[in-house]
């Protein structure tokens, strides 16, 4: 059994599947961004979120935590914290930081003011309340 | 090993010429390949530091608390990786292109702009806090900052623009005077691909499902799509040097690999669109796609291991050959399999998110980018210190540091998945599930053992590198 | 592209690099058939009560389109076989015609559905359709594409002494005509 079997037929194969997937690629893009503003929680995203954001990434949050299920593994998922434990919880326990016991994972204290705190809050409260399609599976994350 | 560059500025000089070169700008290499197996080595320094602080909670704290060891362990990553990818662009290249490289003095006063931005990068990490810093670099006028695998200062960022289009614009003038192979277009669509969709890490919108969604442009077209496609040149070019198979073969079975890459990859980037606030249609275009990405690491296996089967000559370089072989198989592994293993949506609700992320993470980087680098200095040091191959101790010291590294590696991926669905079943299956620290208590074991394998796969670097000084005296 | 093949009688039709495109494509359908048919099994009602809604007769118009297109560039291939290079550019533009008019037809459809605000998010039933419709009615364009590209490369002689270019077509318009009559059989008759 004998194929014909191209250098130019693959090379043609290649950049039109790519170009062809990318386009394809780009219009769900365009079609997600056009159905995001039901799913992201946008209209609760104020001033303050946007703070808290900012010092969600500046303190590099990311590096331990998970927000909805990306980030590092090594400290518990926050994107749903606001309800598993709620807001005057997650002020207390940042502040208390680092808790110091011995041979525990440690989480820095940030020097945050209650004014940063309350931003900081207002984000993940905003992050929680994104339709995720229920992800976490349970309150644990 | 210490006057590298100084070696590559004295190219011009008649007594310094490497008979093993065809192109002598080709040395502008060594640098860069030399500085990856050095940024390689503290990648694994502080992945042992992070192990470590997996299961002793509180070490080294608050000197490097964990967030800083894991942003120097996969920036250094990343990092020398790219150095990687920009020696092995320099070495091949010319030889591709049949002539000089169009500025030898400019790819080596690019690297040292690099490396001394990296370096300062990373001591910024260590050296301060992390908000300190961003507020030092002047983070407020552009926000980037503070994203998984982007932590880099903004000002570090528009420095790899700039290092990336200095080292494109050198590369692109040789290719564009020169010949013009399948495999030079596909390495340089790669990474002309890499500078253009790292544009998209300074886009960080305030909505955090806009921000994820356009973060993975960086993250998931680099390593699932435009990194294959560097990766498959640089296999394809070391293929074609150590076997002697007929070029076009090659090349044809690169396009049909990298064109299953891009079908598959592309829209495979919806696995990634699953939990985010994106729409759930994400899970049925991501899942049916992405589950099709083992195929073009399962061919370039076949293709690695058939071009070997057909060589038709004995390369004294049988270390280059091994690394090559280990690339297809560990890439499909890592990449492909553990990839597969939880990409489908109705597994990956339940797996998103925990260490079988992270074992897949592991295997994957190592088996399709670490090793394909290596594979590409395996190839091109010895040539580039003046002999086709080094002397068989030195080989065989080599040989020792591959299969410690990879063993070692497997076992790193065995235990994080053990612990992930470990980790999966206690926190997210039961009807009364722990709590993330507590489960994290319960895993302790198996971060043992993975901490156990580190130190295994340290000791083969360590030899890996010992490889470049033994026998040097019994060299051709 | 010079060197003539030899006719032997156990031989893969076209290019093996366009076998590997199509075996990924149907393989991709095949994944997102069998999601489809989850999604049945689960919403029963729903999919039948929207499948009742849908217009069948212009779908077995774009039946007839397709199949005809795939009788038309058989038969550039045999005319090409033939050393009839004429009647086969003829073939190929018929294909093209064919082609047109599904892409008219299907695209009227999908159109007046987006006009009535329906979208991938709609429901279950719709993302199904709306997937699978639209992801073939790309490759009905893609596949246009190619076949221009050959005709205008047949225009220029290029298959005078080798006519693999048109197997390798005839092969990808084939595998578009059949994951329509797995999609037209699921989506619009399945019960």
């Amino acid at each position: 059994m004998s194929t014909s079997f191209t250098k130019s037929t693959a090379r043609n194969i290649f950049y039109g599947g790519a170009v062809f997937f990318f386009l394809l690629f780009v219009a769900l893009t365009f079609d997600t961004v056009q159905a995001l503003p039901k799913r992201d929680n946008r209209a609760n995203l104020t001033e303050q979120v946007a703070r808290g954001k900012n010092l969600w990434e500046v303190n590099n949050c990311i590096g331990c935590h998970t927000l909805l299920g990306e980030g590092a593994y090594f400290a518990p998922e926050l994107g749903n914290v606001y309800q598993r434990r709620g807001p005057e919880f997650i002020k207390a326990w940042i502040k208390a930081q680092p808790t110091g016991a011995p041979g525990r994972r440690q989480m820095p204290n940030f020097h945050l003011t209650d004014a940063q705190i309350d931003d900081l809050v207002a984000f993940l409260k905003y992050s929680s309340q994104i339709n995720t399609n229920n992800w976490p599976p349970n309150i644990e994350g | 090993m210490t006057s590298l560059a100084s070696a590559a500025g004295r190219q011009t000089t008649p007594s310094a010429a490497n008979v093993q070169l065809k192109y002598r700008s080709q040395v502008v290499a060594k640098p860069y390949f030399t500085a990856a197996i050095g940024l390689f080595v503290g990648q694994i320094i502080f992945g042992l530091v992070m192990g470590l602080q997996y299961v002793i909670g509180d070490f080294l704290f608050p000197a490097i608390p964990f967030n800083v060891a894991r942003m120097v362990h996969t920036n250094l990553l990343i990092v020398w990786l790219l150095f990687g990818f920009m020696g092995a662009g320099y070495y091949l290249i010319p030889e591709e292109s049949e002539r000089e490289l169009h500025s030898p003095k400019l790819a080596i006063a690019t690297f040292w702009v690099f490396l001394v931005a990296g370096a300062l990068t990373i001591v910024g990490y260590l050296a301060v806090p992390y908000a300190t810093l961003a507020q030092m670099t002047g983070n407020d006028l552009l926000p980037t900052m503070g994203r998984e695998f982007l932590e880099q200062p903004t000002i570090t960022k528009i420095g790899i623009v700039l290092v990336a289009l200095s080292f494109l614009f050198n590369l692109s003038m040789t290719v564009l005077k020169g010949r013009k192979t399948s495999i030079s277009m596909v390495m340089m669509l790669g990474l002309w691909g890499l500078a253009i969709f790292f544009l998209f890490s300074f886009y960080n919108p305030h909505n955090l499902v806009l921000d994820k969604y356009f973060w993975w442009w960086v993250v998931h077209l680099w390593v699932e799509g435009v990194w294959e496609l560097i990766m498959g040149a640089m296999l394809a070019f070391v293929l074609v040097k150590v076997t002697g198979v007929d070029r076009e073969v090659i090349e044809k079975w690169l396009y049909v690999i990298i064109a299953m890459t891009l079908i598959t990859g592309i829209i495979g980037t919806g696995h990634h669109y699953f939990w985010i606030g994106t729409p759930a249609y994400w899970q049925v275009w991501g899942s049916a796609f992405s589950a099709l990405e083992p195929i073009p690491f399962f061919m370039m296996t076949l293709f690695a291991f058939n071009m070997v089967n057909k060589r038709r000559r004995e390369h004294p370089n049988k270390a280059a050959v091994l690394w090559a072989l280990g690339t297809g198989v560990m890439s499909f592994l890592g990449a492909g399999v553990w990839g597969f293993l939880h990409t489908l949506a109705p597994v990956n609700y339940l797996t998103h998110g925990t260490q079988i992320t992270a074992s897949h993470g592991h295997m994957a980087f190592y088996g399709a980018y670490a090793m394909v680098v290596m594979t590409m200095i395996s190839y091109a040091m010895p040539l580039m210190r003046g002999r086709e191959a080094n002397s068989n101790r030195a080989q065989v010291v080599e040989m020792w540091s591959f299969w410690l590294m990879t063993i070692a590696m497997v076992f790193i991926t065995l235990f994080l998945t053990a612990a992930g669905i470990l980790q999966v079943w206690m926190q997210r299956m039961g009807d009364t599930p722990l709590s993330f620290m507590a489960t994290q208590d319960k895993l302790a074991f198996f971060y043992w053992l993975r901490e156990g394998a580190g130190v295994v796969f340290f000791i083969g670097l360590l030899l890996y590198i010992i490889s470049f000084f033994v026998g040097k005296d019994e060299a051709r | 592209m010079s060197h003539p093949m030899p006719a032997t009688p156990r031989r893969v039709p076209g290019d093996l690099a366009m076998w590997f495109f199509i075996l990924a494509e149907l393989a991709v359908f095949s994944l997102l058939f069998a999601a489809c048919v989850y999604a049945r099994l689960q919403q029963p009602q729903l999919f039948a009560r929207q499948q009742a809604g849908l217009p069948l007769w212009p779908a077995l118009a774009n039946t007839v389109l397709l199949l005809s297109g795939s009788a038309a560039v058989f038969n550039a291939c045999c005319a090409y076989a033939a050393g009839r290079g004429q009647a086969g550019r003829r073939w190929l533009l018929a294909c093209l015609l064919c082609g047109s008019g599904f892409v008219l037809l299907k695209g009227h459809e999908l159109g007046a559905l987006f006009a009535a605000g329906i979208n991938l998010s709609s429901n279950s039933f719709w993302m199904f359709y709306l997937s699978l419709a639209g992801f073939h009615y790309l490759h009905v364009l893609l596949g246009m594409v190619i076949v221009a590209a050959v005709w205008w490369r047949a225009g220029q002689g290029a298959y005078a002494a080798n006519h693999d270019g048109v197997e390798t077509v005839a092969a990808y318009w084939h595998m578009v005509d059949l994951v329509w009559l797995v999609l037209f059989a699921l989506l619009y008759t399945a019960r």
